[in-house]
């Protein structure tokens, strides 16, 4: 697999991977708010990105966690996966 | 109703929360209390059954969800969901909210001797099982024992002066000192109290190695302080949590005082032997009385550590000798625990909430399971008894050494403003 991560799938790993709900329509309608704004916090991001990693079967560069918004995380997480590092 | 700048506030109990194997929320656990009814059981916790210790009190049917938030649930161990459960009871008893245009009036202190066992095996057995990958972030916080106080405070928005306790279990009741020096200063309430949760595989395997762990297989004769068939104590799991505040603060929102806290003292004798306890007990409640300004005449009730060694029993009742003098021989002493166990830093907790519905209710409460006592001190066994109560003397001693007592006074109004 090579992505992209959609923000569907972003909205089901904040609640699998720190019990956050917020639907993907919220994400999409405010891809630049800050992650604070949705109470995920740096050990959550963190969590998100290890799924991730186990999914894809790749560690995936970028210090896609130092993100700060779900617009960010999905264009560095989707940018590292599509050059296949 | 100012007092001047150079006396300390007057710490009170504004709230209490309590998630025990006998019962849950104040009156359920007090009804429980009261009557003496024995929760514990043999132990049915998956992972557990096969272990040799066979009885504890286990709190049965408890479920986090609804009543903590699902983002705190995923990054915290059961001994945390106990502590948000219980601070949430008890702020709702205190009908106290957290200000956010003053977060710093409230602090958090808990006490924790066994952390998040059961969280850290999960990730521990997901790292050997299956990889570094596999373990969650959250497990760098949710074992530590600090989890409960920084959730509580994160939760509530509480930016006060904060503080954990992992000493062993008389930490259950020197939370209530660190409270209680944390008001003034800005500090109007500090939400404090213990909880564990030590019924897992991976801690129980720890207490093991406990010699005073009783592994006897019956419920009703496994742990029986302060009788000739002594044989060790039942761990427990639960706990309990409180609001403390300054006494002008809560008066002046008309909060109902449930209690004041007068008096602590706490001293460390070590591992050697339970005799050395006797000495470091005593010189607790010593302290204990003196920093309340109380006589030894004036101890009401005993809610005693009971740990249910024949030495550390004898070495409690002789400490209580040496500290109360002739008041020692009619003094109602009496260990609700042994009908549901000893939960570690949260069994003295537990008993500062029953010590604190026994002054209000006028009622000593029984030491379930327990009929003959064979030490020279007036253990109330059987049923309640009813007796006014102004004054409580709790006692806690940890099996790494320390011993604490803390002193209790009903409200002077009965805790109406």
């Amino acid at each position: 697999m090579n992505g992209p991560v959609t923000y569907d799938e972003l909205a089901s790993l904040m609640k699998g991977r720190a019990g956050l709900d917020v639907d993907t329509a919220t994400l999409e309608e405010r891809p630049d708010a800050e992650f604070a704004v949705f109470d995920l916090d740096s050990l959550g991001l963190l969590g998100i990105v290890s799924e991730l990693e186990k999914r894809y079967g790749r560690s995936i560069g970028g210090e896609p966690e130092m993100a700060k918004t779900p617009r960010a995380f999905l264009t560095i997480v989707n940018e590292q996966l599509k050059a296949g590092v | 109703m100012r007092r001047s700048s150079d006396t300390p506030p007057r710490a009170v109990i504004t709230g209490a929360g309590v998630i025990a194997p006998n019962g849950s929320g104040c009156d359920g656990f007090w009804k429980a209390v009261l009557q003496g009814t024995v929760a514990l059981d043999r132990v049915s916790r998956e992972g557990c059954t096969h272990l040799p210790l066979r009885v504890a009190g286990e709190v049965r049917g408890f479920e986090p969800e609804p009543l903590v938030e699902s983002r705190f649930l995923v990054q915290t161990d059961r001994f945390t969901h106990f502590a948000m459960a219980a601070a949430d009871l008890a702020l709702e008893d205190a009908r106290l909210t957290g200000d956010p245009q003053a977060p710093f009036t409230i602090g958090v202190t808990t006490a924790a001797g066994s952390g998040g066992g059961e969280f850290g095996q999960r990730e521990l057995q997901e790292l050997w099982g299956n990889g570094p990958h596999f373990v969650g972030p959250y497990q760098s916080i949710a074992w530590f024992y600090a989890a409960s106080t920084g959730q509580i405070s994160i939760r509530g928005g509480f930016r006060g002066p904060c503080g954990v306790l992992a000493n062993d279990e008389a930490g259950g009741l020197d939370v209530f000192a660190h409270a209680r020096r944390a008001l003034g200063h800005g500090t109007r309430a500090v939400v404090t109290g213990a909880t564990e949760a030590p019924l897992a595989p991976y801690s129980m395997v720890c207490q093991l190695g406990y010699p005073e762990l009783s592994l006897a297989e019956d419920p009703h004769r496994a742990y029986l302080p302060f009788t000739e068939h002594a044989c060790g104590f039942s761990p427990a799991e639960g706990g309990a949590m409180f609001v403390v505040e300054d006494e002008d603060w809560a008066r002046r929102r008309d909060a109902r005082i449930r209690a004041q806290v007068v008096g602590h003292a706490s001293t460390f004798t070590g591992t050697r032997s339970w005799e050395h306890s006797r000495q470091g007990l005593a010189r607790a409640i010593q302290g204990a009385l003196d920093d309340a300004g109380c006589d030894p005449e004036e101890v009401d009730v005993v809610f005693a550590d009971a740990l249910g060694v024949p030495a550390a029993d004898q070495a409690e009742a002789l400490a209580i000798s040496d500290a109360l003098g002739v008041r020692a021989a009619d003094v109602p002493v009496t260990a609700p625990k042994a009908g549901f166990g000893r939960a570690f830093s949260a069994a003295s907790a537990l008993d500062v909430a029953a010590a604190v519905f026994a002054l209000e209710h006028g009622a000593v409460p029984p030491t379930p399971n327990v009929a003959e006592v064979r030490v020279d001190l007036d253990v109330v066994t059987g049923h309640a008894r009813s007796v006014p109560l102004r004054t409580a003397l709790v006692l806690s001693r940890g099996l790494m050494g320390c011993n604490s007592a803390l002193v209790l006074r009903r409200a002077d109004d009965g805790g109406h403003s």
